[in-house]
């Protein structure tokens, strides 16, 4: 028969194969279908978050283009450009104490003009117009404010506050403003006001870390990508970050990616262990069929026949498994929009999304074909011989060259398709070397195992024999328990030791490391008097203070950032403005890779000490130059040095460090960090407040907390879908053991004719799965610490403790119940009355 | 040693035929130096106590086991030269096998089943063939049955009919009622002899039964792998006539 005539033939073979049901298929369907399920629904949540970002990008940017410089204003030159390009509207955004009484609050301003918002609609209560609620009356600003800030200082609407040298009374409560995700990482609770009420507080001084927004609404019909293209040409040395609608929030864009990237990852890992379960399940429904195989082949039938006929078949059981695990994801955005919408701030997409769903779907397909495969072919080798009685020789098992070779096809499409597919090829490359070094750990595990119990299978204990040969005899278990349960607890164990080390960063390292408090914007007129307050209050200590401004790198050895390869985990360095420093002497603990620290009296040329991790990013080092545009202008300097730096510490620390002598004419202000006892932070922040308003201090406690809760969410999302993964897991894991039952329940009846107790073959049974769940759990420990260790080490450039708490409560608990269930699932080999089946058998 | 044959074309024609097979404890020798010719149209009983190589003496005529040395000649092709997909089409073409338990597939009907040789062999009208064969094995009124749905006797004729239908040079039959009672069994022998007699095919037959033995033309007796005695053609007659 040619290819064709095969094709039709096995078509045929397998709608009468059909009829005979898919016993033990249900660990198939279900491990294909979650797996499905979990990377669709992930894909199309995090395209319907996406999609709704860009769709709603106006509104959540404020304007067509924003425009962001820091410190200081566009020039008028620069203003009556952009009016030529539509309407421009102005928005100052800075950190501010607000007071009430003696209590003092950091707070986010934000001060707007007349024509704010450009877009969307802003809600507060009483919902009055903008322009009344934030007009001044009686000489004091309207102020609308967060709810937080009525909360925390007992206000209510009418009341007055001052900040800075400025009265305000509290026209409204500011329930969201249509621009709020454009803005950073926040400190405190927002509030609104006019440009003209930010300019009476004083807190407009040369240096203040301010940011001054330009929005764009454009003419119609304007083009936001020329628009912007012709920005850059017109003001080439501007030195203001642009933003557009197309991709409103980078921040949040690069965010949502990165959890995405995270989630799929997990996601592809409960589909690798499903992967598990469709081979288990395939070898387990092809042994049942040995003998029609080897009939099909008596009559004339090849082996390509019969390999088409049955993937034919596993395909088709696929199929729906695969389509329930997309209706599933396509239905994920849809049940998610109501809770997360509240949440982000934006709605989502309904979709449904064809990219993720297509490529969840060729997942599913690739998963199913790359795990049949390998039992496919071996049922396509099975001998018409066997018809005739139990071969002496067990047969040839290997595959053939056509067969490896379309495994070795299978598996690259697999591995291929999770790398490009991901947002972060490095990651998702590491991620499939992992896998796949895991995989090969826990098989080669699986045969030495099976191999020394064949050794001690001639031990004395008859209950250890009986485990032990459990464990080693033809067709056993041991290598489907042994992955599902090892790559299982693995990716458990890892997602456990990263969380319990992100969560000792935050709860503990850094709470101990990092100081109190971070004052911001204190004038150099004004150090001596902050010194002098710090010194009076009890407790407080380890004052440190630098000169700060801030600077955007705009040339690396004369060429722009965007020529050259820079890589990921530097990229934030050229995103924008980065704050800046100069020293006489060396930073506190700072370690130099390369180069030399400039002489305290240094008055040459401007040189600059960078973090190393750039320098090594981009091969750069000591004599080569930056050029840094610092208030609109740009300056070279050459490096003098490799500094490394451990951002995790949260300690001041600046990537770009200058030589005395350029940077002390700059209008710049002071940042320090002061170390207080917590019942003393309070009257710390009251008395620098009383003394100098305008300067800001942020509580590290509380932005602790804000990082705590983000990363709970996060922790959350990553749980549930490893929770998949592991549901999966177990899936394998209780069809493995159930796959083996008929044998199980065989030998039992036969050992029980034989006179040996139920509680004795119950001993046995602990003593095979236990010895399983041992060795799985021990080396998945090791493994999931070492993945662990890469990712906070490589990913988080963060420190890593194996926190062996954790760690054994995660592999204690799931080996006990992973040894539960296989002994539950062997327990109704027990029960099984020898008579009966004797009779049958 | 040859057996003299007085029919012109052998269908069966082994030389020096030696078949090993390795097992855990070591390479078994299953089969040793047998050289063999069955004409075409004859009726062969293979006899022997049990492991004495008469089911591995059909596997290796039927191509299903390969020779380790030696000549393997069936309907004129040589099979040691074709690879396990030409022994496929050579079984497909030229051998029925009839098997103690039968090896009915349990999804098919027993339509289906007779009719999946014919349909390997692209031939269109397989279903009104294999009716047709149903129908001369008395079972044309379970077409549509499942084998789980038939009797064990009815399993065979279905079985004898999966056979006969390709037409076949040659028929293999392993112990072909060994899992059926006396009455049954022999409703089934009747049928397998008139069959073949029918068509003109030439049927090795391996049984314990001795006077099934005798109602074949020729008795070969195997033991330890050697063909010990490749039976007196006159002999066997007379005994076939006498019994």
């Amino acid at each position: 028969m040619n290819a064709l005539s095969d094709l039709t033939m096995a078509l045929r073979l397998a709608r009468r194969e059909l009829r005979g049901g898919f016993r033990g298929f249900r660990v198939f369907a279900l491990c294909l279908f979650l797996g499905v399920a979990a990377i669709a629904a992930i894909g199309s949540l995090s395209q319907a978050l996406l999609t709704g970002l860009a769709e709603d990008g106006r509104t959540l940017l404020g304007g067509d283009i924003d425009l962001r410089l820091t410190h200081r204003e566009a020039t008028a030159e620069q203003m009556a450009w952009l009016a030529e390009q539509g309407v421009v509207s102005h928005v100052a955004e800075m950190r501010a104490m607000l007071q009430a009484g003696d209590e003092p609050l950091l707070v986010e301003m934000k001060a707007v003009d007349d024509l704010y918002p450009l877009y969307g609609e802003i809600d507060m209560e009483p919902p009055l117009p903008l322009e009344d609620a934030l007009a001044r009356r009686e000489g004091a600003w309207g102020l609308a404010v967060d709810q937080v800030i009525l909360d925390r200082l007992d206000l209510r609407v009418g009341d007055e506050t001052r900040i800075g040298e400025a009265r305000f009374r509290i026209t409204a409560h500011l329930s969201r403003e249509p621009d709020r995700l454009a803005r950073g990482l926040s400190f405190g609770p927002p509030v609104l006001a006019s440009l003209a009420a930010l300019e009476a507080s004083g807190l407009l001084q040369p240096g203040s870390l301010i940011r001054h927004h330009y929005r764009l609404r454009l003419s119609d019909g304007a083009d936001i990508g020329r628009t912007r293209a012709a920005i850059v040409e017109r003001f080439p040395d501007a030195g203001w970050r642009i933003t557009d609608a197309r991709r409103a929030s980078p921040r949040v864009y690069r965010f949502l990616s990165r959890v995405e990237l995270y989630l799929t990852l997990v996601g592809l890992s409960s589909l690798l262990l499903g992967g598990l379960g469709v081979a288990n399940a395939t070898r387990a429904y092809l042994a049942t069929k040995t003998e029609t195989v080897a009939t099909l082949k008596c009559l004339g039938a090849s082996r390509r026949l019969v390999f088409l006929l049955y993937l034919f078949l596993v395909m088709a059981l696929a199929l729906p498994a695969v389509l329930m695990g997309l209706a599933v994801g396509a239905a994920a955005p849809f049940i998610a929009d109501g809770l997360l919408g509240e949440v982000l701030g934006w709605r989502g997409a309904p979709g449904p999304f064809t990219t993720p769903l297509a490529l969840a779907a060729v997942f599913g397909i690739l998963t199913a074909l790359t795990f049949a495969l390998m039992p496919l072919a071996r049922a396509a080798k099975v001998s018409p011989s066997g018809l005739f009685r139990a071969q002496i020789a067990p047969g040839d098992q290997r595959p053939g060259r056509v067969a490896l070779a379309a495994l070795s096809l299978a598996i690259a499409g697999l591995a291929g398709l999770a790398i490009i597919s991901a947002n972060d090829w490095v990651i998702a490359a590491a991620f499939v070397a992992c896998a796949g070094f895991a995989f090969a750990l826990f098989h080669l595990l699986a045969r030495s195992i099976a191999a020394l119990a064949a050794r001690g299978a001639r031990l004395r204990q008859p209950l250890w024999r009986l485990a032990l040969a459990n464990l080693h005899r033809p067709g056993a278990a041991t290598g489907a328990m042994l992955l599902s349960l090892g790559l299982g607890l693995t990716l458990l164990s890892a997602i456990v030791l990263v969380e319990a080390n992100l969560d000792r960063q935050v709860g503990q390292v850094l709470p101990a490391q990092a100081p109190s408090f971070y004052f911001l914007d204190i004038q150099p007129d004004q150090v001596a008097a902050f010194e002098r307050i710090v010194e009076d209050r009890p407790g407080a200590e380890k004052l440190r203070k630098v000169p700060i401004l801030r600077g955007r790198i705009t040339a690396v050895d004369s060429r722009p950032p965007e020529d050259w390869e820079i890589p990921n985990n530097i990229r934030w360095v050229f995103r924008g403005d980065r704050g800046l420093t100069w020293r006489r002497e060396p930073l506190e603990g700072a370690v130099l890779t390369a180069g030399e620290w400039w002489p305290a009296d240094y008055d040459g040329p401007p040189l600059v000490s960078l973090d190393a991790a750039v320098g090594e990013g981009l091969g750069i080092g000591p004599g080569d130059s930056l050029t840094i545009n610092v208030l609109g202008r740009d300056f070279v300097v050459r490096i003098a040095n490799l500094r490394r730096i451990d951002w995790s510490a949260l300690t001041m620390n600046f990537v770009l460090v200058f030589s005395p002598g350029f940077l002390e004419s700059a209008p710049q202000t002071y940042l320090a960090t002061v170390e207080v006892p917590k019942d003393e932070e309070g009257a710390l922040e009251r008395a620098v407040f009383k003394a100098l308003p305008n300067v800001a201090a942020v509580r590290v406690r509380d932005a602790l907390a804000q990082v705590t809760l983000l990363m709970g969410r996060i922790g959350l999302a990553v749980k549930s879908i490893a929770a998949v993964a592991l549901l999966a897991g177990i899936l394998v894991l209780i069809g493995a053991v159930a796959a083996d039952q008929d044998r199980r329940t065989y030998d039992a009846v036969v050992l029980k004719v034989l006179g040996a107790t139920r509680r004795r073959l119950l001993l046995s049974y602990f003593l095979e799965h236990g010895l399983i769940a041992l060795v799985g759990a021990a080396i998945a420990g090791i493994l999931g610490a070492g993945a662990a260790y890469l990712v906070m080490t490589q990913v988080m450039r963060s420190e890593f403790v194996l926190l062996a708490g954790p760690l054994l409560t995660t592999l204690g608990v799931s080996g006990a119940l992973a040894l539960v269930l296989g002994v539950a699932t062997t327990f109704r080999a027990l029960g099984r009355r020898p008579a009966a089946l004797l009779r049958n058998h | 040693m040859t057996q003299p044959l007085d029919r012109t074309s052998p269908q069966v024609r082994l030389e020096n035929l030696a078949l090993t097979l390795t097992a855990a404890s070591g390479p078994v020798e299953i089969l040793k130096d047998i050289s063999l010719e069955v004409a075409a149209g004859e009726t062969v009983s293979v006899v022997g106590p049990s492991g004495s190589g008469k089911t591995s003496l059909i596997m290796v005529v039927a191509g299903l086991e390969r020779a380790s040395a030696g000549r393997v000649e069936v309907a004129g092709r040589n099979l040691t030269e074709l690879d396990e997909d030409g022994l496929a089409r050579f079984r497909r073409d030229t051998v029925g096998i009839v098997f103690q338990d039968f090896h009915l597939v349990p999804t098919m009907t027993a339509l289906e089943n007779v009719a999946v040789p014919l349909e390997f062999a692209g031939i269109g009208e397989a279903f009104a063939r294999a009716e047709t064969a149903l129908g001369a094995v008395g079972l044309g009124h379970r077409l549509q049955h499942y084998p789980g749905q038939l009797s064990g006797g009815e399993q065979q004729r279905t079985a004898l009919a999966r056979a006969f239908v390709t037409e076949p040079k040659l028929l293999l039959a392993d112990e072909p009622t060994g899992n059926l009672d006396g009455e049954t069994g022999g409703h089934v022998i009747d049928l397998l002899f008139d069959l073949q007699e029918r068509a003109g095919t030439t049927l090795m037959l391996i049984t314990h039964d001795p006077a099934l033995a005798l109602r074949c033309e020729r008795r070969l007796e195997l033991a330890d792998g050697r063909l010990r005695n490749g039976g007196d053609l006159a002999v066997t007659r007379d005994a076939r006539g006498t019994g």
